[in-house]
């Protein structure tokens, strides 16, 4: 991050103005193409239309549970209950609904409001009850698995294998305006959190408690509210991502939630989003959560092994953040 | 993490004793450790009450036995996770270590003595090996510990994966009867040699280090206190620890799985902070620790004995977890108050 200030100065007139706090998302996408341009050399088809379309709805679901993460990244948080967020509030749209569209009118704007009010429980313990982001998700994330289990008893309840909605399977299956719903989802979400983190008063705040949070209560920031709201948008997105995932397959299962905890982190990770706090933006992230899914499709078409793609989530993550994710040298 | 804090999170260290008597002093700075056998103590109430009124007789031999011995492999791995978090790091790798770990056991072991020991050194050089990479990429990568641990906990579920693809595979008797012996608590000399262990470590030069790094570590890089070479260290004694948990663990399943050490990440660090090792660094024992490991364990039990589905266990696991970190925090802020109030009068 220091030796981006020298860079830009040094760079030759032709090229923009990068701000050096946006290049490592640029980097991200950079990475992306790259690795699209690495798939198509591979596998021809790899870069088309329809294989970018299919990279893209995929990359939806980590992107989206991504966008949470960012913004408790944001301000120097995490949140570690994603998966069972986005599992228990996809179970329960299925029980909820059971496959009708009627019930799915009323369902989904309530399993949307209830990831929200998670995330603020979420937000409270960790701004009020000062416990640590890392335990205070932590145990969310047993409590909703706990609760999960428990009440559709394993998995055995009569609603528990019913069917998503018809009318979110269209949405998110089928087109609206030639694409599928979840990526204008995602589109909008990108806008929404771009207008909010760059040109409003709301993303100041963000990224000046996430730099400062003693001298941004000083000048003026509630840090309590705002961490509330940040956790609890954070559940909006996994309860929306888990909406969406439940649409995409079909039908809710157990343990759907789980490889996006480690995903959306390291799409935060690739995207150039300090883990510290206070540098970063989602479209940076926007564009992690491409390049791994773009990697992985890469991978699972090489007829990679499970445990190979393990080992190599891990090896980029790394790699990623030994490039551009180092601390402070005065700080080690 | 700290970044959310809006209460005063840096302590003042207690002065020379103007404040306060010893045993206020002596409370402020152990309230984690004091909480955590107070925990202790009402989950084994719990526990025993419990069990007179179902069964109408005390918990026997058997009933020890089994707790001990469940408990162990987390004992050890919570110990090993106090080391990184008293530098107020973090070790996500536990769970990675103990899966390769308990895959090696179950399937490269022979039944002879030689190949045991064998293998029970390179299991332990190879979380020695892990917890190396992590502290390196920790202390001169200058990475997060989050992050670190994170990205080397997907490559160990890959080499689990690897070692063994299915669950199965046997765990040599032989350990079975060292480490796990089901006729007797022979367990609880494991956990008085992690007792041991912990005593120990605490009073060498890397103990006293430790928690230097964690309190302050410009401060301690002032003092002359090698950081990076502690910080190393320090999560090379977690991998080792999370390896012999995995022994164990391996010992008590009898058989191999890839993925059963997956909750210990978690876990662990669930026993770390029940037992009032704070997770900012530099305050906590590893007998708090092996105290949550513990707690951990009995909560099992109390849950079993009051009929409840197991499939809630994560609830109950995630309400305590959330509930102990609060009352620490809360407690520390009282006592801390209660010692400014009293040196102001």
């Amino acid at each position: 991050m220091t030796g981006g200030v020298t860079g830009a100065e040094r760079r030759p007139a032709w090229l923009p103005r990068i701000r050096p706090d946006r290049q490592l998302g640029w980097y991200a996408l950079a990475a992306a193409i790259v690795v699209f341009v690495v798939g198509e050399l591979i596998q021809p088809g790899f870069a088309s239309a329809a294989g970018v379309k299919t990279v893209l709805v995929v990359a939806s679901f980590v992107g989206l549970v991504a966008a949470g993460q960012t913004l408790v990244v944001l301000i120097g948080g995490i949140d570690l209950s994603v998966p069972w967020m986005m599992n228990s509030m996809a179970v329960l749209l299925a029980t909820a609904s059971i496959g009708s569209n009627a019930r799915a009118a009323w369902v989904v704007p309530l399993v949307l409001i209830t990831g929200a009010l998670l995330g603020a429980v979420n937000g409270l313990g960790v701004a009020v009850l000062s416990v640590p982001a890392v335990v205070m998700t932590l145990g969310m994330n047993g409590v909703l698995q706990g609760l999960t289990l428990g009440l559709t008893g394993g998995f055995t309840c009569a609603t528990c294998g019913s069917a998503a909605p018809p009318a979110l399977d269209a949405a998110v299956n089928g087109s609206v305006f030639g694409l599928p719903g979840q990526l204008i989802i995602l589109f909008l979400v990108a806008v929404l959190l771009t207008v909010l983190l760059s040109w409003t008063s709301f993303g100041r705040r963000i990224y000046a408690t996430g730099t400062n949070p003693r001298a941004s209560v000083l000048a003026g920031v509630n840090v309590t509210r705002l961490t509330i709201g940040l956790y609890s948008l954070s559940g909006l997105f996994a309860a929306l991502a888990g909406i969406l995932l439940t649409a995409y397959g079909g039908k809710a299962t157990l343990g759907m939630g789980d490889p996006y905890l480690f995903q959306s982190i390291a799409a935060v990770v690739i995207g150039g989003v300090s883990i510290l706090g206070g540098r970063g933006h989602y479209l940076g992230a926007l564009a992690g959560s491409i390049t791994l899914t773009a990697l992985v499709s890469v991978l699972l078409a090489k007829d990679m092994p499970d445990y190979g793609r393990d080992v190599v989530y891990g090896v980029v993550v790394l790699v990623i953040a030994l490039l551009y994710g180092r601390g402070e040298r005065e700080a080690a | 993490m700290t970044a959310t804090q809006t209460s005063p999170s840096a302590p003042p260290t207690s002065g020379s004793g103007e404040n306060g008597g010893p045993l206020s002093r002596l409370s402020a700075q152990n309230t984690g450790l004091l909480l955590a056998w107070l925990l202790a103590a009402v989950m084994l109430v719990l526990y025993l009450v419990l069990f007179a009124a179902r069964k109408s007789a005390l918990p026997g031999n058997f009933e020890l036995t089994s707790t001990v011995n469940n408990a162990v492999p987390l004992v050890f791995a919570a110990l090993g996770q106090t080391f990184p978090v008293l530098t107020s790091g973090l070790d996500l790798s536990v769970g990675g270590v103990m899966d390769v770990s308990n895959s090696l056991a179950a399937t490269q072991m022979g039944t002879g003595v030689g190949s045991i020991l064998l293998w029970t050194v390179l299991i332990l050089l190879f979380g020695a090996a892990t917890g190396l990479v992590n502290g390196l990429l920790v202390a001169y990568g200058r990475l997060q510990p989050i992050l670190v641990t994170l990205g080397t906990l997907a490559i160990l579920q890959g080499i689990a994966l690897k070692v063994l693809p299915q669950p199965g595979g046997t765990t040599p008797p032989l350990v079975t009867r060292t480490l796990s012996n089901p006729d007797a608590p022979y367990g609880l000399i494991l956990v008085a040699l992690a007792c041991a262990l912990w005593f120990v470590a605490r009073r060498t030069t890397f103990g006293m280090r430790i928690y230097a790094v964690g309190n302050d570590r410009i401060a301690a890089r002032a003092r002359g206190i090698p950081v990076r070479r502690t910080l190393v260290l320090a999560y090379v004694t977690s991998g080792t620890f999370a390896a012999a948990a995995g022994l164990m663990l391996a010992a008590t399943t009898t058989g191999g799985d890839a993925a059963s050490g997956d909750v210990f990440t978690l876990i662990s660090i669930a026993a770390v902070v029940i037992g009032g090792v704070s997770l900012f660094g530099g305050r906590g024992s590893g007998i708090g620790a092996i105290l949550g490991a513990f707690v951990l364990t009995l909560l099992i039990n109390v849950l079993f004995f009051a009929s409840i589905d197991p499939l809630f266990q994560p609830f109950y696991e995630g309400v305590f977890l959330v509930l102990a970190a609060a009352l620490t925090a809360l407690a520390g802020y009282w006592l801390r108050r209660r010692r400014i109030e009293r040196s102001q009068r």
